[in-house]
């Protein structure tokens, strides 16, 4: 078994509903869920590798595609999506080359759409990790983007 | 003992049971896709919907999940209950279009077409209502837990994790046999089972040692020998039929006068 899942499921060991808490520090750990190391925390748990699965794809917070290292949150909210959200959305799709979703080949970067992160008087609200950034446009969210550029 | 009375008209229904269960004993015509004697009330379905019009709890409830309690009185036929049934019956018949057993049991309440056809155009020939019957059946009866719902909201979906073939299945069929949708293909040929909606996870069939038929995976038996305790070992290879005339063999000499 993989050393990092066994030292996560030794830390949750013995309390029950822990199956959160395990997929959340796997996450963590691995940036995503990968499914063989699903598979041996299922063995591990004593819990159908299906359930799992079922549980890793009902939560958005779980993703079982390898995720970038940096995550933009573009948020769709009616505030944001009244001032441009979209278009800054689309802008950024195309500055980085990935779908809502999916992750840049280089792992830097996980475009995500959100629906209002609560700051709607900066419309239209981008952001990225935790930093928020306000009344963004594409242009800036170039230069915004190239800081997280190594 | 205690009495309910469905349609003002009075039963007697044992303490603990649910609603339900009273219905079907007496013949009440209800329509239900998710409930089955064999596995815990799920309430998902919602087609299964009763007034209480007495009692502590008045209202429009689901009857499966329903405990009875004495006194308690239910109307299965009231305006809003038939109004409500017939709406949940479009909605499952834009669910799962291609669902025979789902177009007959509409028809059978009344509902012919459905309003929501034409909203849900990933349907097409879906033919499950992801009622879970498959998912609990699968996972409280035998143990096995190789299916589950994955996703959520409009895609959700009942399959194998990864929508790969599943290692965990033991081609026991039981999913196929308590869907109440017909939305499970399973086809055996040769010697093998193939379980086909469950991405052909293949599984290899057990031939009766004595009549050549085919009648179980092998690892439904490892499965059965795995549960249950002290079970004679000769039984592994046998059909049922065979089984039966194994024992029959046995047992009569000893019993038939000479």
């Amino acid at each position: 078994m993989d050393e990092k899942v066994e030292k996560i499921i030794e830390q949750h060991q013995g309390k029950p509903g822990t199956v959160i808490s395990v997929l959340e520090s796997v996450q963590e750990n691995y940036g995503y869920l990968p499914q063989q190391i699903l598979e041996q925390v299922a063995q591990a748990l004593g819990v159908p590798l299906a359930q799992l699965f079922s549980m890793a794809t009902f939560y958005s917070a779980f993703s079982l595609k390898p995720r970038g290292k940096h995550t933009i949150y573009a948020c769709l909210g009616t505030a944001c999506h009244v001032r441009g959200g979209a278009r800054v959305l689309k802008g950024v799709s195309q500055q980085i080359g990935v779908k809502p979703g999916d992750t840049t080949d280089d792992r830097q970067f996980t475009l995500e759409t959100v629906r209002c992160i609560g700051c709607c008087s900066l419309a239209p609200v981008v952001k990225v990790n935790e930093d928020v950034y306000g009344y963004t446009t594409t242009d800036k969210m170039r230069g915004i983007l190239d800081n997280y550029k190594e | 003992m205690i009495t309910v009375t469905i349609n003002n008209k009075k039963y007697e229904a044992n303490e603990g049971e649910y609603a339900l269960q009273v219905l079907k004993r007496e013949g009440i015509e209800i329509p239900y896709l998710c409930y089955h004697e064999a596995l815990s009330p799920y309430g998902a379905c919602r087609l299964c919907m009763v007034e209480v019009t007495g009692g502590a709890r008045p209202g429009i409830t689901t009857s499966c999940t329903l405990v009875v309690t004495d006194g308690l009185e239910i109307q299965t036929e009231a305006p809003e209950v038939v109004r409500i049934r017939k709406v949940l019956l479009e909605m499952y018949l834009a669910e799962a279009p291609g669902s025979e057993a789902i177009q007959e049991l509409a028809r059978k309440f009344g509902v012919e077409r459905s309003r929501f056809a034409d909203f849900d155009i990933e349907a097409k020939g879906d033919r499950c209502v992801l009622c879970g019957r498959c998912v609990r059946v699968c996972n409280e009866v035998l143990g096995v837990g190789a299916i589950n719902y994955a996703s959520r909201g409009t895609k959700s979906n009942i399959n194998t994790p990864w929508y790969g073939v599943s290692s965990a299945c033991i081609g026991c069929t039981a999913c196929a046999y308590v869907c109440p949708a017909g939305a499970i293909d399973i086809i055996d040929s040769g010697d093998e089972r193939i379980m086909e909606t469950w991405n052909r996870t293949t599984l290899k069939l057990k031939e009766c040692v004595e009549t050549k038929e085919f009648f179980a995976t092998e690892k439904v038996i490892d499965h059965v020998y795995s549960k249950a305790l002290d079970l004679p070992e000769d039984l592994k290879e046998v059909s049922a039929g065979s089984r039966m005339r194994r024992r029959a063999s046995e047992f009569l000499p000893k019993y038939l006068r000479k």
